[in-house]
């Protein structure tokens, strides 16, 4: 009778532990993430941390960086308040299974927009936001000045990119030997071409001229000047929510738009007074009711430029002090790439 | 009878667990599709297109992430290999130093154990990895071991070896930033190879200890009373009954310092929780399917060296009788 009871008790823990588990339920097929961030009142942004230029926290312990500045654009035009947001520290090993699972609603840290990514991920990207290229940085003393002197050097790189990829793209079409070490994150790599383990470090050119510009001796290093690929950086969101694509594509948008029209942080609540503009108008909800479309407030705009400022500022805040032209990334009318969608 | 009602529980309870297993299989499958994520195992014929330093089998950029598998997992098995007989040595002299009537041999022997056993291996083998950085000479001033063996902060190199018609041997090359040599191991090998087997042999050394303590004293002087001098008496005696005492415990040791490779990946070794893991994964975005491949490897090398050592153990407690 013992023996009998034992495995009763046993079965209903069994049963217990499926019933509990039963709950495992199929995803909602249509997500609905505005409204979700709405009723949260916060967006949750994910970022990659300590990447000096992109995400660094200073010293009064404010998040800060281009890819901050990117979060904040996003809450700025869904929350009208640029800090309603909840950081999620992620590492590119984890980043995109993060967004998958629908732990954080956007992620603008610095994801290359390439096919297989896009095709395969469940993952939409939501339009380019910085042209980056993989470069190299040396030591100034091994004489190195063009990637083609790197024949037969060993190389650190960083996983969780596509760097290991166009490296060994790159010299295979060119028939360079070279030999890679792998490390899990940027900082590890960099640090052991530090420790003199490797004789050059590779990685996307803006954070190289961050984390290069941070080290205790710049001067001995060179970063070459040519780039092995193209980088387009793009926001990614989870893919099958439309209109949450549209507003994140629209909010970064409105940083060129705001530029292309002249708009900066400090002058945008004059112009908004007195612009007889008509698409001018339209941008920052004076006419048009233009955020309402989005399911936004109409001042959403408004509310990016003058919290966050147009992308030239943005720009000039976090890259101009690396020493980083616009080149690429100035606005088509001044030879660059960057053009703003009409308000129309 | 009871017995019998039993037995249908237990198929019960079974049969329900493997219907969980199957629910949560297929539910992650259909999430995995209403998500737009593809998934399955097809990615593993795929061009690889990544570069690994290390590799014991013939390995380029266009193998398929199949064969890049194949080398992970090989490394992976080298560094376990290689620990788990340097960890032995290790700790079989150092326990039996423990042992030892010189006062100075047992108190290093001590000295040893609480070093290494009270600092967390991840710290060691990031001590030793920068240590083994500084302390390798740099090319400009490689260590020739023999005309045939360079050494120096990028690894120990290997001379060539080539079987077009005929055993043809050559050294390692100078090129501009290092050799090049036929095979070469990575310093993060030899750091891990140092960090992995100090600690664990800081735990074998107390199994042999305690293994050896265990047989009887009685036993050790009876042998002595038969005339065996003090070697035989440890060899003979001693030895093969502290040894049914060793064992189990050494098996637990010896898994773990396999499982223990994985901390490879935080100092850039390309064995599979970093190649698999860090960069596949980043190349396919599969984790389910990825982690489920590295998963399988760690359990089934495990419960093989559990078997084995298992074996050994009946053997050895058999002898005994």
């Amino acid at each position: 009778m013992l023996q009998l009871r034992r495995n009763w008790h046993g079965l209903a823990t069994g049963a217990a532990a499926i019933g509990a588990l039963l709950v495992i339920a199929p995803v909602k097929a249509q997500a609905d993430t505005l409204s979700e961030v709405l009723e949260r009142g916060m967006l949750r942004c994910a970022v990659i941390e300590a990447s000096p230029g992109f995400s660094s926290i200073d010293a009064n312990g404010r998040r800060y960086g281009f890819d901050i500045d990117n979060c904040r654009t996003v809450a700025a035009a869904v929350l009208g308040d640029a800090d309603a947001i909840e950081y999620v520290p992620i590492n590119p090993n984890t980043a995109f299974t993060t967004l998958q699972s629908g732990g954080v609603d956007v992620f603008p840290g610095g994801a290359t927009w390439t096919f297989l990514r896009d095709a395969s991920l469940g993952l939409d990207y939501t339009g380019v936001y910085l042209y980056a290229g993989q470069g190299f940085v040396v030591r100034r003393a091994s004489g190195v000045s063009r990637i083609a002197d790197l024949e037969g050097a060993t190389v650190c790189v960083a996983q969780g990119t596509t760097n290991e990829q166009n490296l060994a793209d790159y010299f295979r079409a060119r028939r360079m030997k070279y030999s890679i070490v792998t490390f899990a994150d940027v900082e590890r790599g960099l640090n052991a071409y530090l420790s003199d383990r490797c004789d050059a470090f590779t990685t996307e050119i803006f954070s190289l001229a961050g984390r290069v510009v941070a080290l205790r001796n710049p001067g001995e290093h060179v970063i070459l000047g040519e780039v092995i690929s193209r980088e387009p950086f793009s926001g990614l969101v989870r893919q099958g929510d439309p209109r949450w694509r549209d507003i994140v594509f629209w909010a970064f948008n409105s940083r060129l738009a705001a530029e292309e029209f002249g708009l900066t942080a400090a002058n945008v609540a004059d112009v908004r007074a007195m612009t007889e503009d008509a698409e001018i108008r339209r941008f920052l909800g004076v006419e048009g009711g233009f955020g309402e479309k989005l399911g936004l407030r109409g001042d959403w705009a408004y509310q990016i430029v003058v919290q966050v400022g147009n992308y030239g500022e943005v720009f000039a805040r976090h890259f101009e002090p690396l020493g980083l032209q616009r080149g690429l990334n100035a606005l088509w009318s001044e030879g660059g790439l960057m053009i703003a969608m009409p308000y129309r | 009878m009871r017995r019998n009602s039993a037995f249908w529980l237990q198929c019960l309870l079974g049969l329900g667990l493997l219907a969980l297993l199957l629910l949560v299989f297929r539910t992650t499958q259909a999430n995995l599709e209403l998500l737009g994520v593809q998934s399955g195992f097809d990615f593993l014929s795929r061009k690889a297109g990544f570069s690994i330093a290390q590799h014991l089998i013939p390995y380029s950029e266009d193998s398929p992430i199949r064969t890049a598998l194949g080398v992970a997992i090989l490394n992976t098995l080298l560094l376990a290999v290689f620990c788990i007989a340097l960890a032995s040595i290790l700790g079989l002299l150092v326990g039996v130093g423990r042992l030892s009537s010189n006062w100075l041999v047992s108190r290093l022997s001590l000295a040893y154990l609480e070093l290494f056993r009270n600092v967390p291996v991840l710290l060691q083998i990031f001590f030793w990895y920068y240590v083994a950085l500084r302390a390798l000479p740099s090319f400009q001033s490689s260590l020739f071991i023999t005309d045939y063996l360079v050494l120096n902060n990028r690894g120990l190199y290997f001379p060539f070896i080539e079987f077009s018609g005929g055993l043809s041997i050559s050294p390692p090359a100078m090129g501009r930033f290092s050799y090049e040599g036929g095979f070469y191991l990575m310093p993060e090998f030899l750091a891990l190879w140092v960090g992995l087997s100090l600690y664990n042999a800081s735990y074998i050394s107390e199994i042999v200890r305690s293994g050896f303590e265990s047989v009887p004293r009685g036993q050790l002087e009876a042998g002595a009373a038969l005339g065996l001098r003090r070697r035989a008496v440890l060899r003979r005696v001693a030895f093969p009954q502290a040894l049914r005492a060793i064992l189990p415990p050494l098996a637990t040791v010896y898994m773990n310092m396999f499982k223990a490779t994985s901390l490879a990946a935080a100092i850039a070794y390309p064995e599979i929780v970093s190649v698999f893991v860090g960069t596949v994964n980043n190349l396919v975005g599969r984790p389910v399917e990825v982690m489920a491949v590295t998963l399988a490897f760690y359990a089934g090398v495990s419960f093989l060296v559990a078997w084995l050592m298992g074996r050994w153990n009946e053997r050895v407690m058999r002898r005994g009788q």
